[in-house]
């Protein structure tokens, strides 16, 4: 490839005015002819046997037409280490267990309906923190493991442990050493379109169901096994995903409420949609994890680091979900952000009787960054060095091979450490006083795929037709990203092709290529890398054709220009000759020959190649496909060992903050977000997701908290669930990405998804810190904490 | 289930006459309180009399005292010259109050009738010596708007009655004058707010009239703290002083959205903040 056309261009996406004019259709606008509205009775305490459910009332209610429970359906087993199900049998242990639901002609009596169901109840003591649930006499979330053995504690069969290097010589080596003990909250993934499904069986016991989801082929997987436990053996569940209104991570797991409208499906006969409302996406979704860490870390009197010590304590809730391996995340930085030789990671999660979570953008990493940046300014302090400089002495190299086995091939930190620091004014404005201050945070994430199943794959099919139209088919989610965005991009740029003949096809397990899922930073960097492999093979197929085809087409170009002007004079040119030597070029739709670029008439349009490839005897379509699997390994996570991304991306963000130290309000003045990107695809939609990400990063770092009592969910709504507007974002963001085009990239870029929020809240806190010399512990930094601080400095 | 029948009145008259006949239907203005509660399921009305329709009950009128009727917008209380001019901090706290499309269909009166101590628009009418007039099947009559509030969601009208019109005397000549509020968010329900009128006469404060929201069950003024400021000398001592009165004349609880300690700080910091910064104090 010479000169890139259209990467780095910035261009509107496609998707963009159908959704601006909320002409996109989000599950919310589907319908199916005969469709029922199916509504889920949810558990009203923490953890209880369930002693009687009586649906008569609900069943006798005109216009209901199934109502189900555990009893009279089979057993559905949900999550990946399958502890959960659809409906609740016997117990409950949170307070959204689903206990039955209902499928009526209108979703009004659904409600009716469900209000009429009877539970009683026998109330069980829960456990509602780690320590609760690791207490001696805790009563047990489950009493017996998902094989069916006798369970004697509450602790999660995950584990997540890294160590290298020798602690104790580390420990012994430092000079300066600093520990905290750090928490984040629960958090909702706030997307603006709430969860919900339909699905449908034909008359073969086939199943379509149209999802909210970012793993089409994994939820496949999930729903073919709820068939077969449905003694549906060997039926097919097609999934179809229509637009997505932000996932976030929220759609990483197949949940019991889609399990539920296909039970309800089968039931009756009949299309089941299921979509909750905003109260029911708060209350009854799983949001993000919280997380507790203490963490140590030490350096010697030149501020090299000699050791990281790290043990993370995880309420899982009362079921897993995928969520729960995001210690596999928080390993990354843990091992590998800034080199440190002497390592210890550990992991360990606990069932309770809270509300169970799931992935969130950053996936362990912000939870993690949040300990690890923070504690790294105690440490800068502790050492009294200036921590820009403790975290440019500890910067990590291109061409390192970290302590977790994970290959750098190229790393951008130095630069945006070195960015930052410039645009926030470091370090005059560390000293300005008047509770003002600046701090700063970086990041690492996997940036080229993250291997955490057997395939890290991602399928590419490209389908040409007559009119020199391209039609993509891949696995991955465009769920407000701007997915379609980047790979309408990275096709007519592989291909030689306008964007606008690009038409990219809804996500369809019937009709695309697998993908493992669209997590982990990687839709772009891996659709874009399918896109180029695609792409080749389309090309090498049409240049083969050419070589028979084009002359003649060449020349009825001729003929035409002879046509409209007799006087056209056609340069002397053998093209018979030069096109069988079969060397040809397509640029912007047109196929040439390298040898004569600028002659009109040897310029053919690809429609009309394409059309002369297709209509003759024998003639063909052409249509190509590509697997990219990156090459990237499973890690062993009981070893904490092995390279899980083809790439890694870096960044640093740099605050500048004044603190109100009466009402304890903290006002972001200016943000510097410096991200090594690999390469910029399409500059419009790198910025949309990185403010969005800030955006986030702020209101982890700021307001977000669901709050709950007794596993009872206190704020589900946005009146006392606070996330930033744009009145909160008034202030200068400078974005900077820095452009390390790594070999492995498609054309050079890394996943960009989720990096923005990372730092964001150890900058501010760090920042905050600067300000006023008081260092927060436990987001959201809120007024009232910052003031409680003040009062014990 | 929310099925109710939905009545459209187009005078008070029609207004009471329909109370009367369905004693157990509800006023509805904006509905930007009534329809949360219906759709939460807190309220089960099986009618609404919507009050939209009724020209009489919209409109702001001058004269010596100015008649805002209940059915005014808060946009339109951003906007009104008149109420800019005379009562700009009631425009202050209209601005504050949720966002563009709530304040273009939420009304004045049903921010006063719902009787939230966080309204608004309570404080700054407080401190302009409101009335309300209330309008029932016995004719109507007029209230002041610390007797309208009874407590959270409790106001002194009959189930009969209608909120018609908010009534201001002038206010004070030359008066300053500033709102403020804390959410925890901008966008939010106040966890605390003030009004503040001072009148100065040089270093003198003639007049002082202080409100406060969300920190007792009701909006209310500060005569402890208004005694204090007024007929004295401003100094930063004095706005310390009267601040840390008015912290004795309140009673804040503590839920998910502050703390009752966190509120009573606000509400000593802003009057503090307020004060000194209308009477040119600085810090
Ligand atoms: C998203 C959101 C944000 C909000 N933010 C704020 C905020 O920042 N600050 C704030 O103060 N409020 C806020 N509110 C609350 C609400 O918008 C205001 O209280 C508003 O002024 C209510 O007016 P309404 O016309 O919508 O009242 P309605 O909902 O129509 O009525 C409220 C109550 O008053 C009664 N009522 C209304 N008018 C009359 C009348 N003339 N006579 C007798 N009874 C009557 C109704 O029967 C009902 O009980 C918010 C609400 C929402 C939904």
């Amino acid at each position: 490839m010479t000169e890139l056309k259209y990467i780095g261009k910035e261009t509107p996406r496609p998707d963009g005015p159908d959704k601006a004019a909320g002409r996109a259709h989000y599950i919310h606008d589907l319908s199916r002819p005969g469709m029922l509205y199916g509504k889920v009775k949810f558990s009203e305490h923490a953890h209880a046997r369930i002693l009687r459910i009586d649906t008569s009332k609900a069943e006798r209610l005109p216009g209901v037409q199934a109502v189900i429970t555990a009893e009279n359906t089979p057993e559905v087993r949900i999550g990946f280490i399958r502890d959960n199900f659809a409906l609740k049998k016997g117990k409950v242990r949170q307070f959204r267990d689903e206990i039955a639901a209902v499928a009526a002609i209108d979703a009004d009596i659904a409600a009716e309906a469900i209000d009429l169901i009877e539970v009683e109840y026998e109330a069980l003591p829960g456990v509602f923190t780690t320590e609760e649930a690791l207490a001696d006499d805790a009563p047990l979330v489950h009493e017996i493991d998902p094989r069916g053995r006798p369970r004697n504690d509450n602790r999660l069969p995950l584990r997540f442990h890294h160590e290298s290097g020798d602690l104790e010589a580390g420990r012994a080596a430092a000079k300066h050493i600093a520990s905290g003990d750090f928490s984040t909250p629960v958090i909702q993934q706030s997307c603006m379109g709430t969860a919900g499904c339909i699905a449908e069986f034909d008359l073969n016991q086939q199943l379509t169901i149209w999802a909210k989801t970012q793993i089409p082929f994994l939820a496949q997987r999930d729903f073919n096994q709820a068939l077969a436990d449905m003694g549906l053996a060997g039926k097919n569940a097609r999934v179809i995903v229509s637009a997505l209104g932000g996932a976030f991570g929220s759609g990483l797991d197949t949940h019991a409420y889609e399990f539920i409208s296909i039970l309800l499906a089968h039931r009756t006969g009949k299309p089941v949609k299921i979509v909750y409302n905003r109260d029911e996406e708060f209350a009854y979704l799983s949001p993000r994890q919280s997380s507790q860490v203490s963490i140590t870390q030490g350096c010697d009197d030149e501020g090299q680091l000699t050791f990281r010590e790290i043990q993370v304590w995880q309420d899982n809730g009362a079921y897993t979900s995928w969520g729960a391996t995001f210690p596999t995340v928080m390993m990354l930085p843990a091992t590998s952000l800034y080199r440190v030789p002497n390592i210890f990671f550990d992991a360990k999660l606990v069932y309770t009787n809270n509300t169970y979570c799931q992935a969130m953008r950053g996936y362990g990493n912000p939870e993690l960054a949040w300990a690890l940046e923070s504690n790294l300014d105690d440490l800068a302090e502790a050492a009294g060095i200036d921590p820009f400089e403790l975290r440019l002495r500890n910067c990590n190299q291109p061409g390192e091979t970290t302590p977790m086995g994970l290959k750098v091939t190229t790393c951008g930190l130095k630069e945006c450490l070195q960015t930052v620091a410039d645009k926030i004014a470091w370090p005059q404005k560390r000293s300005q006083g008047k509770r003002r201050g600046v701090g700063m945070a970086s990041l690492f994430h996997v940036g080229g795929g993250g291997r955490i199943y057997r395939s890290d794959g991602t399928g590419m099919i490209l389908k040409l037709d007559d009119f020199g139209n391209v039609n993509v088919y891949f696995g991955g989610v465009e769920m407000g990203q701007g997915m379609y965005s980047a790979l309408s991009l990275a096709v007519a740029e592989a291909l030689g092709v306008k964007p606008e003949k690009i038409f990219i096809n809804p996500t369809d397990t019937g009709t695309c290529p697998w993908d493992v899922g669209t997590h982990a930073s990687r839709g772009a960097f891996m659709a874009c890398n399918a896109a180029i492999a695609a792409s080749k093979k389309v090309r090498a197929r049409i240049f083969e054709r050419a070589r028979a085809l084009f002359a003649n087409e060449a020349k009825k170009n001729l003929k035409k220009l002879h046509k409209k002007n007799p006087d056209f004079k056609a340069a002397d040119f053998d093209v018979e000759a030069e096109a069988r030597n079969g060397e040809f070029e397509l640029q912007d739709g047109f196929v040439f020959l390298p040898a004569a670029p600028d002659e009109s008439w040897l310029r053919v349009d690809l429609s009309q190649l394409l059309r002369a490839i297709h209509f003759r005897e024998q003639g063909e379509m052409i249509t190509a496909e590509a697997f990219y699997d990156p090459p990237n390994e499973l890690p062993d996570w009981e070893k904490g060992y092995g390279n899980m991304s083809a790439t890694y991306t870096w960044g640093t963000q740099g605050v500048e903050v004044e603190v109100d130290t009466e009402t304890g309000e903290v006002k972001i003045l200016h943000l510097v977000a410096a991200h090594d990107v690999g390469k910029v695809l399409n500059p419009q939609t790198l910025k949309g997701q990185t403010y969005g990400a800030l955006a986030q990063g702020i209101g982890y770092a700021l307001y977000e908290e669901v709050l709950s009592e007794q596993g009872r969910i206190l704020n589900p709504n946005f009146r006392d669930y606070k996330i930033p507007t744009v009145a909160e974002m008034n202030f200068p963001i400078d974005l900077e990405f820095i452009e390390t085009n790594d070999p492995e990239g498609p054309f050079g870029a890394k996943g960009i998804g989720e990096p923005g929020l990372v730092p964001t809240a150890p900058a501010i806190a760090n920042a905050i810190y600067n300000a006023i010399g008081v260092r927060i512990h436990d987001l959201p930094i809120t007024p009232e904490k910052i003031l409680a601080a003040l009062k014990n400095k | 289930m929310t099925h109710y029948d939905y009545h459209r009145p187009e005078t008070v008259e029609e207004v009471l006459g329909l109370k009367r006949v369905l004693p157990a239907a509800t006023f509805i203005a904006g509905g930007t309180d009534l329809m949360v509660r219906i759709k939460n399921r807190v309220l089960n009305p099986p009618a609404l009399i919507s009050l939209r329709a009724v020209t009489e009950l919209g409109g702001i009128e001058d004269g010596e005292h100015t008649r805002i009727g209940a059915l005014t917008t808060i946009d339109e209380l951003c906007r009104h010259p008149l109420i800019a001019e005379r009562y700009p901090l009631l425009a202050q706290a209209a601005r504050r109050l949720g966002s563009r499309q709530i304040r273009n269909v939420a009304t004045l009166g049903g921010n006063l009738c719902n009787c939230s101590p966080c309204a608004d628009t309570a404080t700054p009418l407080l401190v302009y010596d409101a009335q309300v007039q209330l309008q029932g099947p016995d004719g109507s009559r007029q209230v002041t708007l610390a007797e309208f509030f009874v407590g959270p969601g409790q106001t002194c009208s009959s189930p009969e009655e209608i909120l018609s019109q908010i009534i201001l005397p002038p206010p004070p000549a030359d008066a300053r004058t500033l709102f403020m509020k804390k959410g925890r968010v901008k966008m939010d329900l106040a966890i605390a707010s003030t009004s503040v009128v001072l009148v100065l006469d040089g270093e003198l404060c003639q007049e002082a009239r202080l409100a406060v929201g969300s920190v007792a069950p009701v909006a209310l003024r500060l005569p402890l703290a208004e005694s204090v400021l007024a007929g004295q000398k401003l100094s930063s001592e004095l706005s310390a002083e009267v601040a840390r009165v008015a912290t004795t004349e309140i009673a804040p609880i503590g839920d998910i959205r502050a703390s009752a300690d966190y509120r009573r700080q606000i509400i000593e910091v802003y009057l503090r903040r307020s004060i000194d910064q209308l009477a040119g104090i600085v810090q």
